[in-house]
This record gives structure tokens, C-alpha cells and sequence, in this order.
């Protein structure tokens, strides 16, 4: 298991597109996602559990991953939160 | 953004307009007439059986313990159902607007079957016997109060999006169990239905379907007529007047629906639903002859098909040929537009061998209108928009396919190509070069398809008409496609009340550019045709041939009139008239020597369906195609 710090770039925070976009990097891998805010976590791997979130812009997250692919998967969606999913 | 479950198929609810639109209805005694456009003929008398999105009380917050695989299995059918809309929604989304704008209904899409709201309603339902509606609405409103207290307005916003899908399942629950409740024999009325439903209903033995929306060119219309299912639609708020369990007569040769009939008004049309049927009879033993004048003149009938179901009533009807199929809703029914050139070559090539030997005629998509869009992702005025040609060489990745799909079609029976919305000359250079790439491409695979496949131009934009000359050196054949060309021509949306009344497809207007197109077609000798409405309409037909068009193509269940029509009348006789009509000064002069000649010719206008005399002008309102 590992775990990564990241923070939302993009000013409308992590809406339902952003969400859908981490979801479906996600699910590229066979490791299992979470993602935790303020003692909150859901499956990251889960649309509305994303959205749950309510993760505004510069929201601290913990994305943590557990299975043979997380070393990947973590550097796939650290790379999506630091490029803002496309947006500003 | 209120897309409605149902704004897929061309329907939904449309803008209130701010002046009173003129009543379709009559009140005669205890009888209302409501006037629409007929979208499948024939004629169905029985109960109504009332089908609205309001209805019902809202359901138990618990069900009985033995209903919960019942109520799983309803609920299944709510999600499968909202996957379907939303697919078609996204597809047409994508292929216009782009990626961007359907995002969020692809996010929609995902939550379906998201786990925090499929398995946690699931799971509501097992632990505590909610009902499905029940247990939506608080795993969803759990979720959205979880982001309407986020301090961000952005994430506030979002919580729309989560209260759409609840709505859009609640929607398909309560219509999946009004939908299963359909009695047998009985005229179904909505204010909207999609052909996945009417289809349905039915299997379950209903009699007819009355629309408040959706016109003769929908998914739903086109599926009515498929059926074989007396239907009309466009009769705006008759849902608001009818009630279940009332009497109905359903005229869907003319367009109307009579609520609370007389006896007079009932034994009237218990006459004509029985001349229906004789009239029927009597025109299916003129499938196998040929539509030849009384001067020896053949003239071609061909089908406008959507659906590969359709393609049997081509022969049954005496239709020698395909003479338009949408692509766009053949695809559309299957899914998607974006299909891969595999599975968009199966369609169309099990349409190609069922009309071999004869020519099948095939329309590239043609994105337009946008009807099908969520109402916030419509242009201002869709119809002088992005449409036709016009999207198809903005986007080579959705004609690539289609154009290699079609061709090797080609390879199991005369296949034409058709393009519509063509305004330019320059349009028709670079289509014709993404057809040459596409046979390269099959070429270098080693993939079989025709030589030299005609490639065609809708005549619907007056530009086309009035640049006839120059347009026939690029196309190998014309379609004449009347609803649009009348509606540009004129300046008139039929589907507008307030104007419906200045659309006429005789307008001299109409008639000399269409006279400019045929002229030019025969000087460069290439193929004319017409596919719009007025093609499969005997009052009209005269003219159109005697200006020289050599095929008509209408719905097949309209073909057998107008083939009775040509069988009685002289060729030459028709072109006298036609000379006559381009020389009128407005289409009541038209109407006036067309009621005259046909006195002359056959002492009365032709009869419809119903044995009636056919209404010398067209049901007066209809979407475009």
C-alpha cells in the first residue's frame, strides 16, 4: 500500500467532470483507490463518492492505493491532479 | 439543464410560446376534435388508455417483504432504461458539440451503476423493504446534502447533476410500471413515447398511439408506421383533454383525433375503418404491376426505410427500390452514430441484399434540426445551422467510417449515395474526395466494394435549385427533398402554428425551382428523384411528374395510391398540367387547377385510405426531416 498527498489545481475544484476523469484513470487499475479528506474517505473509484468529496480548489487529498499496480497508478493520478484535468 | 428522459427520440417539451398558438381543437356538442398530423394510417376506435409522466401517486415508502426481488428487478429496469436514453443522448451530444459537452452525461452514466448509489439503493431495498423510489431518493439526497454544504458555489452547482439522475431514474420506475400496465385494445395517449416503448405497447395489443409532441419524420412515427400501428401525433395538449377509459376515434389518414364521438361521428368511422381495409386488400394485388401511366410512361416508386424490420413492406407495397434511408436513425436506433465501419457495413448491407436487384439509397447522417439535443445544447436556429455536408467534412472521424461501411455494401447490390444539405459547389469536391480516400483504404485492404457508386445531392437548399446547371456536373444524381426545400423556400417552420398555414409544397414558387432542377438533371442527363412527404400524396403527385421527376419515394404504405393514381392518369395530361401550375400566381391557383384536372381525369380528387376524397392539402403540420 502506498499513499500520495496531492492538491486540487483547478479552480472549479473536483466537479462531476474532473470526478468522472479520476474514476475512469481509476479503474485502469487493478490496485484498489481511495481517497481521504479531513478524516473523510471514499472509493475512488466511485463517481459520486468523488463528488462526495467536495473537494474545492486547493483541497489537501491523501490518495491511497493497494494492490500490484499501485506504484502506477499512483504516478498515472498524481500526474492528472498536478495538470489540473485539462482545466484552470 | 432539464434534459428530459426522453429528448433523445425527438421529442420532449417543448418552449411555451408567448402568443396563443391557434386552438387545433373543435367542439362540436359533446365531440372535441383535435387536430394533428397523421403519422402511420389508419383508423382505431376503443378506449383510451392515458399514459402521463405526472400520474400516480407517489409510491409506498415500503414494500411487503415477498416484493423486494420484484421491486430489485424494477429497479434493474430503471437503470437499464435511463442507460439507454442517456447513451443516445451522449451519442448525438459528442458528434456536434464535442467531448467537452457530453462529459457530463457520460459522468451520468457512470453514476448508474456507481456503487454508492446502485448498491447502496440495492441494498436499502433488501435490509429495510424500501421501494425502489423510496430508497433513490435517500441514498441520493444523502449525497447531494454532502455537497450543497461545501462552501465552494462551484461544488454547490454540482449537486444538479446528481439530483438529474435521481429524476431521470425515478422518471423510468414510474414509467416502466405504467408501461407494463397497458391494457390490451386500447388507443394509448401521451404527451411523448419513444419507439423502444411504442414498440412495446404494441406486442401487448393496443389499437393506436395519439402524441402531443414528436413529428411525422420521429423515431416514434417512423416506428408507428413499421407496425403497421394507426397513430397521430403533433396534437399538442391532448393528453391535458383526454381521459382514461373514454371513448376515441384515432384517424391516422387524416390526422385527428375525435374524443367523446357521437354515434353519428362513430358509425361514420366504423365505415371507414371498414373501407380501410377493403381499400388495403385492393391495393396490395397492384404491388406486382408497374406504375405506368395510361400513355405507356413507367415511372419509378421507391421506400423511404429506416428500419431493417421496414424493408419487408417494400415488396408488399410494390416499392422497386429504396429511395432514402436515413442513416442517421437507422444508426440512432442501434446506438450510436460513431459505429465502427464493421458494424455500420452489417446494417446497411442487410438492407443492400434485401432490395437487390433494385437500388438502395443511402442518405450520410445528417445531424439536424437538433431535436434530438438536450434543449440547452441547441442552436438558436438550428435549422440555418451546423447540419448536413456541413458537420460531416467538419468531422472526417464519424463520415470516414460510414463512407468505407457504405461502399462495401456496395458489393451486395446497387448502392447510391446520397448527401444532404449541400449548399456549395466546393462541398461536393471535397466529399467526393473523402470517397475516393475511403476506396483507397478498402482498396489497400484488399476489401471488395462497386465501381463508380453514384454519389448524389439533396435538392432541399434554393441555392442548389437556382445553381442546377452547375450542381448536375457534380452529382450523378438529384433527390428533391420537398419538406425542406418548401420550408426554405417559403421562410416557413410547419412545426410553428402561428405560420403552418403558409407552408404549401405547390407554391409556384416551389414548383419553378423545382422545374430549374429537373431541367438541368435532364440536360446533363442524370437521375431525379423526390423523398419528401408530397411524394407519397396522389393530390400532388401529378405535378411533380408531369415536371418531370422520374421517382417518387415515400413510406411504403403510401406507395400503392400513388401508384393507383399514375396508373390512371396520362403522362402527357400531367405535363399539360404542370405547365399550367408554374405559370399560377399562388398556390390557390395551383389548388384550383389541380381540383379541376383531377374532375377532368377521374371526375372526383383521389381517394385516401379511407375511401374519402384525399384533402387537397397536406396534414397541415409535421416536423422536417
Amino acid at each position: 500500500m502506498i499513499e500520495r498527498r496531492v492538491r486540487v489545481m483547478n479552480e472549479a475544484g473536483l466537479h462531476t467532470r474532473p470526478a468522472s476523469i479520476v474514476v475512469r484513470k481509476g479503474s485502469e487499475f487493478t490496485s484498489d483507490f481511495f481517497i481521504k479528506k479531513d478524516g473523510y474517505e471514499i472509493n475512488g473509484k466511485s463517481i459520486i463518492g468523488v463528488m462526495t468529496l467536495a473537494a474545492e480548489q486547493g483541497a489537501e487529498l491523501t490518495l491511497i492505493f493497494d494492490g500490484p499496480d499501485e506504484e502506477k497508478a499512483a504516478e498515472a493520478m498524481v500526474q492528472l491532479f498536478e495538470d489540473g484535468f485539462g482545466e484552470y | 439543464m432539464a434534459a428530459t428522459p426522453d429528448s433523445y427520440q425527438g421529442s420532449g417539451a417543448e418552449t411555451q410560446p408567448v402568443v396563443d398558438r391557434p386552438d387545433r381543437a373543435e367542439i362540436r356538442g359533446e365531440e372535441i376534435v383535435v387536430n394533428g398530423v397523421a403519422a402511420s394510417p389508419g383508423i382505431a376506435i376503443g378506449e383510451i388508455y392515458l399514459l402521463r409522466r405526472d400520474d400516480g401517486d407517489a409510491d409506498d415508502k415500503e414494500i411487503p417483504e415477498g416484493e423486494v426481488e420484484q421491486e430489485l428487478e424494477r429497479f434493474e429496469n430503471a437503470v437499464q432504461h435511463a442507460e439507454r436514453a442517456l447513451r443516445s443522448i451522449i451519442s448525438v451530444t459528442r458528434e456536434k458539440l464535442g467531448p467537452e459537452s457530453s462529459a457530463i452525461f457520460e459522468a451520468q452514466q457512470m453514476m448508474l451503476r456507481d456503487e454508492s448509489l446502485y448498491e447502496a439503493v440495492v441494498e436499502r431495498i433488501r435490509s429495510k423493504c424500501a421501494s425502489a423510489s423510496h430508497a433513490i431518493d435517500r441514498v441520493m439526497t444523502e449525497h447531494r446534502q454532502r455537497l450543497e454544504a461545501s462552501d465552494s458555489p462551484y461544488l454547490r452547482q454540482r449537486s444538479d447533476d446528481l439530483l438529474e439522475v435521481q429524476q431521470r431514474l425515478i422518471t423510468h420506475l414510474r414509467r416502466g410500471e405504467l408501461l407494463t400496465s397497458v391494457p390490451p385494445d386500447t388507443v394509448v395517449i401521451s404527451q411523448t413515447l419513444s419507439a423502444a416503448e411504442l414498440m412495446l405497447f404494441s406486442r401487448r395489443g393496443i389499437l393506436g398511439c395519439a402524441l402531443d409532441y414528436s413529428g411525422a419524420t420521429s423515431h416514434v412515427a417512423i416506428m408507428a408506421r413499421a407496425l403497421g400501428l394507426p397513430s397521430v401525433v403533433s396534437l399538442h395538449n391532448l393528453s391535458e383533454r383526454a381521459c382514461s377509459g373514454d371513448l376515441v376515434i384515432l384517424d391516422g389518414i387524416r390526422g385527428r383525433v375525435i374524443l367523446r364521438p357521437d354515434d353519428e361521428t362513430l358509425s361514420e368511422y366504423q365505415n371507414r375503418q371498414q373501407r380501410f381495409q377493403e381499400i388495403r386488400t385492393e391495393q396490395r394485388a397492384l404491388a406486382p404491376l408497374p406504375a405506368k401511366t395510361t400513355d405507356g410512361i413507367v415511372f419509378n416508386l421507391e421506400a423511404n426505410i429506416e428500419l431493417s424490420e421496414e424493408a419487408d413492406l417494400m415488396e408488399e407495397h410494390g416499392a422497386t427500390g429504396i429511395g432514402l434511408v436515413r442513416t442517421e436513425v437507422l444508426l440512432l436506433m442501434k446506438g450510436s452514430l460513431s459505429q465502427s465501419e464493421e458494424s455500420q457495413y452489417q446494417l446497411y448491407r442487410a438492407l443492400v441484399e434485401k432490395t437487390a436487384p433494385h437500388t438502395t439509397t443511402l442518405r450520410v447522417v445528417d445531424l439536424g434540426g437538433d431535436k434530438m439535443l438536450p434543449l440547452a445544447h441547441r442552436e438558436s436556429n438550428p435549422f440555418l445551422g451546423w447540419r448536413g455536408i456541413r458537420v460531416l467534412l467538419d468531422k472526417p472521424d464519424l463520415l470516414g467510417p460510414q463512407l468505407r461501411a457504405l461502399l462495401r455494401a456496395s458489393a451486395h447490390g446497387p448502392v447510391r449515395i446520397l448527401v444532404p444539405m449541400v449548399t456549395s459547389l466546393d462541398e461536393m469536391t471535397t466529399f467526393r474526395r473523402h470517397v475516393r480516400e475511403a476506396e483507397a483504404d478498402l482498396q489497400a485492404r484488399g476489401v471488395p466494394f462497386a465501381d463508380d457508386v453514384p454519389v448524389g445531392i439533396m435538392v432541399e437548399v434554393p441555392a442548389v435549385a437556382l445553381m442546377a446547371a452547375e450542381f448536375a456536373e457534380v452529382a450523378d444524381f438529384f433527390s428533391i427533398g420537398s419538406n425542406d426545400l418548401t420550408q426554405y423556400t417559403l421562410a416557413v417552420d410547419r412545426g410553428n402554428d402561428l405560420v403552418a398555414k403558409h407552408y404549401e409544397e405547390i407554391h409556384p414558387a416551389v414548383l419553378r425551382l423545382i422545374q430549374m432542377t429537373v431541367e438541368a438533371a435532364r440536360e446533363h442527363d442524370i437521375p431525379v428523384s423526390m423523398c419528401g412527404e408530397a411524394a407519397g400524396n396522389p393530390v400532388m403527385a401529378p405535378i411533380f411528374l408531369g415536371l418531370g421527376v422520374d421517382t417518387l419515394s415515400a413510406s411504403p404504405i403510401y406507395i400503392p395510391g400513388v401508384k393507383r393514381l399514375i396508373r390512371s392518369i396520362s403522362f402527357a395530361d400531367a405535363q399539360a398540367l404542370a405547365t399550367e401550375a408554374l405559370e399560377a400566381r399562388d398556390p390557390q391557383q395551383v389548388r384550383a387547377q389541380l381540383r379541376e384536372w383531377f374532375e377532368m381525369q377521374l371526375g372526383h380528387l383521389p381517394l385516401g385510405l379511407d375511401g374519402q376524397e384525399w384533402p387537397e392539402r397536406g396534414s397541415h403540420v409535421a416536423a422536417s426531416s
